[in-house]
This record gives structure tokens, sequence and C-alpha cells, in this order.
């Protein structure tokens, strides 16, 4: 017929994924290496049983040795433990456990969100007032509510986090999904036949992906200083076990003296927060390359 | 329709404003461009916006300047206004000069003051151009420099209440009023040179004929240039001068308006009105096309840009990149063929279509058929749906509650009670104005819409398909086109590999190769995109395909080959087709029937042909002499549509028509479109539907 269709092929083929997931310049090239930094810390925190040139728990050498002295990197602490490895051990604590309170809150917030987004009306109503609920309540102050409710630990400091976390992600997810809902691609698919589950899924939840990559991302840095300021006021790691939060707390006492015992902890609570931070701007920056 | 005014002597003189400084480098001309070449930089790569342009702009005319999208007429108006970015000017070469002075180069300083003495602008989009947070009265004195001024030019762009608009607000306006005071802004001070990119593209057919009006008026009196820019021949046609065609940053032709329209030179502008649907295009045998799309801008071919498309190519075209030379005096066209020749040559019969040659785009075996039974053509008055209706709408309402400013909610009629069978096989154009309901019609057939009262009654058991009028938006963006199309085949049982094959074979029935199975939306082009939710449609055929102006925001070469595949596909697939339009040439040629909707009523229901030829309603007469033509003097109907928040009482028509009486404005009234005693296939809700 005398409509368009002979060229086609070629210029679909020279579209297709033309440098989209290559840095095609340097400012790409930069945001890149920066979200890699997420990698990196995950890394370093994977690998800390391997870095740590010490045991955490056991005292190695000669208390309150500064920097440098005998061979300690980053010193000995009050009683004799490697600074060195118990950064490393509590950095990987840290690490792993922001980043499970940011699984569960996407998990849990996603589904809320995509619920209350697909469905609106009175659905929507009802999970977002509970959401609103949540969210009306200081973070940190509910946490700790929960946590002395639970009594303390590592595991309920984990609950508690996560129960005030969801509720950004449900209200981000729930935002995107009801913009997307609005357009013709989703009526497009109940005509062609998509189920309700399946427009969820297919049509509406993977346009709520990007914001909240970028969430999550930004993300990291926030819970890594909140959970540090709940081991800090004694709602984390129970004594021996190595937590940036709790280490930088126990040994405030050294500050003057010895300012590296407590110190150290902080400064790595200080680069995880700003990895955190950046990365989440360089994603950001990438996804509206796109 | 020229006024004749105190203005008429000074436009053709030279200089109609002493007062402002007016210096052409040469006489006869306000703006001059001279070879212009602008270039783009996206990211690493060079678009080709402008090639090599040249064009006088005279006192006192209105230039049209028609191109299809990415034709570069909108880069050409900007480099008037001499608003380029300032990161394209090492790109640019060539001289563009305004009143004698350079747009290109000079100083930011210069290019203002050109623009605040010289020139004024109105774009497509008044919304965007004028501050929502301030009332258009501040706006419009801003321009004009004085109250009193600012009132005056409101008088004369035709808003009648002018002190009482200043203090709206841009959004309380309607699209006509806000492209009204975009027009008293750009006229203001006096300009010599106003450029209007697309001003009557966003609005309606009624609107846009008055608009027209307007500035036809408007140069005639105050002597001011226009250039106009439209992607719509027949817009540049009613009220341009002159008319300049361009194709991929080339002019391709530009002369006299008469002289291009009735001989035109260059095979791009005959194609162009060739495929332009009007009144009088032929409803028998395909649409006739442009063959493939335009050019990519990133890499123009060396030869001639419309070469590719062009059935008189020869092998020099593919070398030669051809300047516009004179046909006569005063007309020029960019081909290397002399013009008897182009001329000469009928269109190229379409080799694709040939295995649906004989019948025609439209399809009109069927519905004669129809038509001569008056039970199924007029379902006014038929009270069961005939034994092959494809879908029957009963008696449907639908309002809507809407927001009405200051917590008040409001009900908008959408539907107001709608009788309209549909026989299988047939297609019916329904057309009305934005705000007639057509496209809550067809939603409620679809079953995307609930109705409030009545039902819709369908005569297959496959639910209705439909085609949006943003294909691309209508595709789930992170989805491949397969995955799109493979939806639609799920729960049939089908095994993957028949998926796929289905898939495959519903893309090449639309014209489409199968490798776009697993492209997604944004790469490919409108015209691909709208193939792609035909596809979608009818892998499975639907008994009804409904489809919402699917080819109104494609260029025009590219929206008759959309026709031609919607009445191919109808024809083998045996579909009936339920299409809504603001565009009565189109609906008369995809329609057997045409409904005209006003206000949430069917006004008019007839065969397509006769409705067109001989309206029976007032309305249906004023949206057809609303068509822009070349040479018509529409007949302009007062006022804007009344609005669907508060439909007048009894005929909701009679505030604007020219025919009513007491009577119609009864508000016990309740017309329905009642067969005429005259012609019994055509159904009028009209009192006095006769008298014309």
């Amino acid at each position: 017929m005398a409509v368009a269709e002979p060229q086609l092929a070629a210029p679909l083929a020279a579209r297709r994924r033309s440098a989209r997931l290559l840095p095609a310049n340097a400012a790409r090239w930069a945001n890149w290496s920066i979200a890699g930094l997420l990698g990196v810390v995950t890394l370093v925190a994977l690998l800390a049983p391997v870095l740590a040139p010490h045991d955490p728990l056991q005292p190695v050498g000669q208390p309150q040795l500064a920097p440098g002295q005998g061979g300690f990197l980053l010193g000995t602490d009050g009683i004799g433990r490697d600074v060195l490895s118990r950064v490393l051990y509590g950095l990987q604590a840290s690490w792993f456990a922001a980043l499970l309170v940011i699984v569960g809150g996407v998990i849990i917030g996603g589904i809320i969100g995509v619920v209350a987004g697909t469905f609106g009306g009175i659905v929507d109503n009802v999970l977002m007032r509970i959401t609103d609920g949540f969210l009306a309540l200081p973070a940190p102050v509910l946490a700790i509510a929960i946590v002395a409710a639970l009594g303390p630990g590592f595991v309920h400091t984990l609950l508690a986090v996560s129960i005030v976390w969801w509720p950004f992600y449900a209200r981000i997810v729930r935002g995107e999904v009801r913009a997307l809902a609005a357009r013709p691609h989703v009526e497009a698919a109940r005509l062609a036949g998509a189920g309700t589950f399946r427009v969820a899924l297919r049509h509406l939840a993977p346009g709520a992906v990007p914001a909240t990559v970028v969430t999550a991302s930004l993300d990291v840095g926030n819970l890594v200083l909140t959970l540090a300021a709940l081991s800090f006021l004694g709602l984390g790691q129970p004594a021996p076990t190595p937590e940036l939060g709790a280490d930088a707390a126990r040994n405030l006492s050294y500050l003057l003296q010895q300012w590296w015992i407590p110190t150290m902890p902080g400064l790595a609570v200080l680069v995880l927060a700003m990895v955190g931070n950046l990365a989440g701007d360089a994603i950001r920056n990438l996804m509206e390359d796109r | 329709m020229r006024h004749v005014s105190s203005g008429e002597e000074e436009a053709g003189a030279a200089p109609p404003h002493p007062d402002v400084s007016f210096s052409p480098a040469r006489p006869g001309t306000v703006a001059e461009v001279e070879n212009l070449a602008v270039t783009f930089r996206r990211g690493n790569r060079r678009i080709h916006a402008v090639r090599g342009v040249s064009l006088d702009i005279r006192p006192g005319e209105i230039l049209g300047l028609v191109g299809e999208s990415g034709s570069g007429k909108s880069v050409l108006g900007m480099s008037l206004l001499g608003l380029l970015p300032e990161d394209t000017l090492e790109h640019t070469s060539g001289r563009v000069a305004v009143a004698g002075k350079d747009m290109l180069h000079g100083s930011a300083d210069l290019r203002r003051r050109v623009r605040k003495e010289h020139l004024g602008s109105v774009f497509q989009d008044p919304m965007t151009s004028l501050n929502p947070t301030m009332r258009v009265g501040r706006q419009v004195i801003e321009a004009a420099g004085s109250t009193e001024e600012a009132v005056r030019l409101l008088r004369a762009v035709g808003i009648s209440d002018a002190e009482r608009r200043m203090s709206s607000f841009p959004h309380e306006l309607s699209g006509g009023l806000r492209q009204r005071v975009m027009i008293a802004m750009a006229v203001a001070g006096n300009p010599s040179l106003v450029i209007a990119d697309e001003p009557t593209t966003a609005l309606d057919v009624m609107v846009q004929s008055q608009v027209l009006t307007l500035l036809r008026s408007l140069v005639d009196e105050i002597g001011c240039s226009f250039l106009l820019i439209t992607h719509d021949l027949g817009v540049a046609a009613q009220v341009a001068d002159r008319i300049a065609v361009m194709y991929a940053g080339r002019l391709a032709e530009s002369g006299p308006t008469d002289t291009v329209l009735r001989s035109a030179a260059h095979p791009y502008s005959l194609g162009l009105m060739r495929s332009r649907l009007s009144l009088t295009s032929p409803r028998t045998g395909t649409l006739s096309t442009l063959r493939g799309e335009v050019p990519s801008p990133v890499a123009p071919p060396p030869g001639c840009p419309f070469q590719p498309r062009c059935d008189l190519a020869t092998d020099d075209c593919t070398q030669l990149l051809p300047d516009p030379v004179p046909v006569i005096p005063g007309h020029l066209s960019a081909c290397v063929l002399p013009a008897e020749v182009v001329r000469a040559r009928r269109p190229a019969p379409d080799a694709g279509e040939q295995d649906a040659g004989e019948q025609d785009a439209g399809g009109q075996d069927a519905p004669q058929a129809d038509a001569a039974d008056p039970e199924s053509a007029v379902p006014a008055a038929a009270d069961a749906p005939g034994a092959a209706s494809a879908v029957w709408v009963r008696q449907i309402r639908r309002t809507f509650r809407v927001k009405a400013g200051r917590g008040r909610r409001k009900d908008l009629q959408a539907l107001r009670e709608i009788d309209l069978d549909v026989a299988a096989g047939e297609s019916v154009a329904i057309v009305g104005e934005s705000g007639s309901g057509k496209s809550t019609l067809l939603r409620v057939m679809a079953g995307l819409e609930r109705a409030d009262h009545g039902e819709v009654v369908l005569g297959g058991s496959t639910r209705p398909q439909m085609v949006f009028q943003d294909a691309g938006a209508s595709l789930t963006p992170w989805m491949t086109v397969g995955a799109l199309i493979d939806e639609r085949l799920r729960g049939e049982g089908l095994s993957r590999a028949e998926r796929q094959e289905r898939v495959v074979a519903a893309l090449a029935q639309v014209g489409l190769p199968a490798e776009v199975a697993q492209a997604r939306s944004r790469q490919l082009s409108g015209g691909q995109r709208q193939r792609v939710a035909l596809a979608r449609a009818t892998v499975i055929p639907p008994q009804v395909l409904l489809c919402d102006e699917p080819t109104s925001a494609l260029d025009v070469s590219l929206a008759a080959g959309v026709l031609n595949l919607i009445g191919r596909l109808r024809r083998q697939l045996g579909m009936s087709v339920v299409f809504v339009t603001h565009d009565l040439s189109v609906a008369r040629v995809v329609g057997d029937r045409i409904a005209v909707m006003y206000l949430g009523n069917i006004v008019e229901l007839g065969p397509a042909e006769r409705v067109v030829s001989q309206p029976a309603h007032p309305y249906t007469k004023a949206l057809l002499s609303a068509v822009p033509e070349a040479g018509a003097a529409p007949m302009v109907l007062t006022g804007e549509p009344a609005s669907p928040l508060a439909p007048p009482s009894g005929c909701a028509f009679h505030p604007r028509c020219p025919l009513a009486d007491d009577a119609c404005a009864d508000s016990e009234l309740r017309l329905r479109p009642v067969r005429l005693r005259t012609a019994h296939d055509r159904a009028v809700a009209c009192l006095k539907p006769e008298l014309i």
C-alpha cells in the first residue's frame, strides 16, 4: 500500500537501545561512578570479616593506642579492641540494617500504594488515612516507643524502624500509580482484556519504579543516621556487638583524651550517609536523563 | 469576509505607521529571510531544522507558511522573532532581517527592541503564553501601554464586553477568547509583522473560522502583515494572500494562494493537496496518500528531500538539491521537473491497496442497503434493534458532577439522551465540537464509562475495541508492542508460539514489520503508533471498532494512510466502525452515516453524502460552512457553544440559531431526532428542518 512502511525496519534498529545503558558523556560517567559507590560500600560491608585485621570482640592489644600505634591503623579502644575491625563490622551491621528496612518499606509501602492507587475511591481513602496516621507521628519517637514496648534488641529496632518507614513509600507509589491510572494506556489495557491484577502489576506498578528507586537510594543515608541515633540512645545492638552508633555513644567519655575511639565510628556513619545521599542524587540524574 | 474599511487604502502602501521607524532594506518588504540554515545540537547529534530558505514578507499581506511537523516552519518563525536559542547561533547561517535589522546576529538588546516595535506573536496554546496569575487586563495593558488602548484593542479583536473581560483571569476565558486576547496583545503598538504559529490548531472548527476571519479583517484594517504558520493547507488557503510550502527544512513552493492551489508545481504540494480531505474529496477508492515518511532531520538526503516519496523522481533527484526557481514570476517551485510534467502526472495507483482497490475507503456497499431500509437506518423510530445490529445505544444519559469553584458542584450534562443503532458492518461517524459529548458517547459504548440511564446492547459476544486519539499515550510505555498485542490473546487457549504468530500477523495486517514487536512506543513515530494501536484492537477482530479522533494528531499525509487502513480492516474483518471526529470532511469519507452532535444530543443523523450536501439542521449547516476551504466565505455563527453546565432551555442550539423563534426556547420542548417527511433516511432534531 501507499502508506508508510518500507523504511520502517532501518530506523528501528538504529534507535533501539541507542546508547541508553552506556554512559555517553562525562556527566553520565560521574553519575554512574557515584551511584557505583553504593556497590562499593555494600562490597566492603560484605567483606568485613575478610578485611578486618582482628576479632572485633576480643582485646588484641594495649588499650587506648592512638591511630597508627602498635600496627593498629585506627588505634585501639578503651579495653584494647581494634577500632578498625569494630568499624568494619559495625559498618556491616548498619548498612545491611538500612538496606533491610528499605526493602521492607518498599515492599509493604509498594503493595499498599499500588492497591490504593489502582482501586482509588474508598480503598484509597482508607489506606491513605492509615498511612497518614503513621506519618503524623514523628518517626524516631514512634520507633523509640515501639522498641520500648517490645524490649530493646536489634531485631526489635529494625521492626520498629520498618513500621515507621513504609508510609513514605506507600505515599510515593500511590501518587505515581494514581497519576498513571488516569492515562489512556490503562483504559486501553482494560479494553484489551487485562484484569485488575494484571493492570496493577504490568500497566501501573512499573511506572512507580523510577520514583521509588530514587527515594530509596536517597533514604539509605537517612536510615543509617536514624539507626545510629537509636543505637546511640541504647536501643540497638546489645553491648559487645560492634555497631557504629552504639560504639560512638558508649565511648563518648573518651572524646577529649582518646578522640579516635568515638570519632572513627562517627566518621563511618558520616561516610555512609553521604554515599547514600550522593548516590541517590546521581541515580535521580540518571533516571531523568532517560 | 474582507472588511472594506478606512484602513483599506493603507493596507497596500509601504509604511502604514509613520510613527514607527521603518526602514526596510528593500522597498516592499517588512521582513526578509535569505538562505537561512539552522542546525540544533541534541547531545552529539545535529538536527538540520532549516536548510537554506529564502522568503520575503510584504507589507499588509498574510503569508501562509504550510508544512508538516518537522518541516522547519516554526523554527523559521522563531528566527524571525530573533528567539533562536543562543547555542544554535554558531550553526546558523544566512540572513534574517525584520525592518532592516539583523535578527540572527544582532545584539540581544537590538532584537528585543525590534520585537517591541515591529513584531507581535501568537502561539498555538494561549494558556501557556498568558500569565495564569495575572488578570488579562493587566497583561494587555502591559503590551498596549494604557487602559484605554487595551480596551480599544480588545474591542478590535471582537471581544464585545471588553471592560468586564479585563478583570478575568486567563482560565476563566474560553479557548477562542484567550486566542483573541493573544491577538490583541500581538497587534498592540502597531507592529509591522505578526508571527502566528498555529493560532487556530487548538480551537474548534467554528471558533477557528471566527479567528481566521478576525485575522483577515485586522490585516485589512490596520495594515500589518501576518506570517501564518500552519500544518493545514485549508487554513492558509482561506485567508492567506501568498502561500509558502516547506518540506524537510526546505522551501518546496511559494506563490500567490490562488496560483499555488490551482496550479501547484511541486510534487509535494500536489501530494499534500491530494491527500488533504475536503468536502468534495471522492469517497470511492482509497484516499491518495504520500508513501514513506519525512526524512530524518539528522541525516537529510543529499538530493531533493522529497525524492524518496516522489513518484516522478529521477536519478538526478538523488544527487541535486533543487533550489526554488520561478515557474512564472512570483511563483517558485523547487523541483527539477517542469511544472507541466508534474501537473500532468496523475497519482500512481496504490500498489499495496490493490487487494481492496475496487472497494472504497469508507465502504459504501453495506450502507446503501441499510439506507434503503428505514427501520435500521433511523434508530430513533426503532423499538427493537435490527437483527444485524452491532451495537445499539438506547436512551443513554450521562451527567458528571464537576467542581464549579468555591466548593460548589455543578452537573455537566455530557449526554442528554442518545439513541443510535449501528448495523453490523456499518460505519457511523459522530461529528461535533468539543463539549458535544461525542467522546463520552464512545466511552459509554466501550464500557469505559457507565451511563446514568439507558443501555448499550452489543450484537456480538466480543467486546468493542477502541483506538484513541493519542496512540502514544494508549500504549503502556514500558511494555513492548509485542507484549501489548499479546495481552489480548491471553485466555484464548493459544500456545506461546501461536500467540507470537498472531502478533506478527496482526502487525503485518496494519503494514508493520515483525521487528516492531520488540519496540516500545517511544521508539515509534506517530503514524506507527496508531498502526500498533489498530493491530492491538484487531488481533482478535471485534464486532465494533471505536475510533476516537485517531487521525487528528497526525500529519495530513499520514492521516490519509490511517483512514485507508481503518477502511480496509473494516472490510476485511467485517467490523462495524464508530468514528468520532471534529472534522466533517473526515466524517464524510469514513462514515456511511454521519451523526452530528450538539451539547449531548444528536441533532442530525443520515447518510454521509446527503448530510454534507444537503444539511437539514441549522447547526450542521453552520458546521459545514466553517470547514476551511479556499475562497469560501464561512457563515460564522455568533458566540461560542453553550456550556454543557447550563444548557439552554428548549432546543440547546436556539441561542445561536439564525432560524430560532420563541417556540425553540420553550422549556417544555424536548427535541429528539425525528425522521424527515421528505427524506426517510434522515433524522433531525429541529422544529423547522424543512425550512432549509
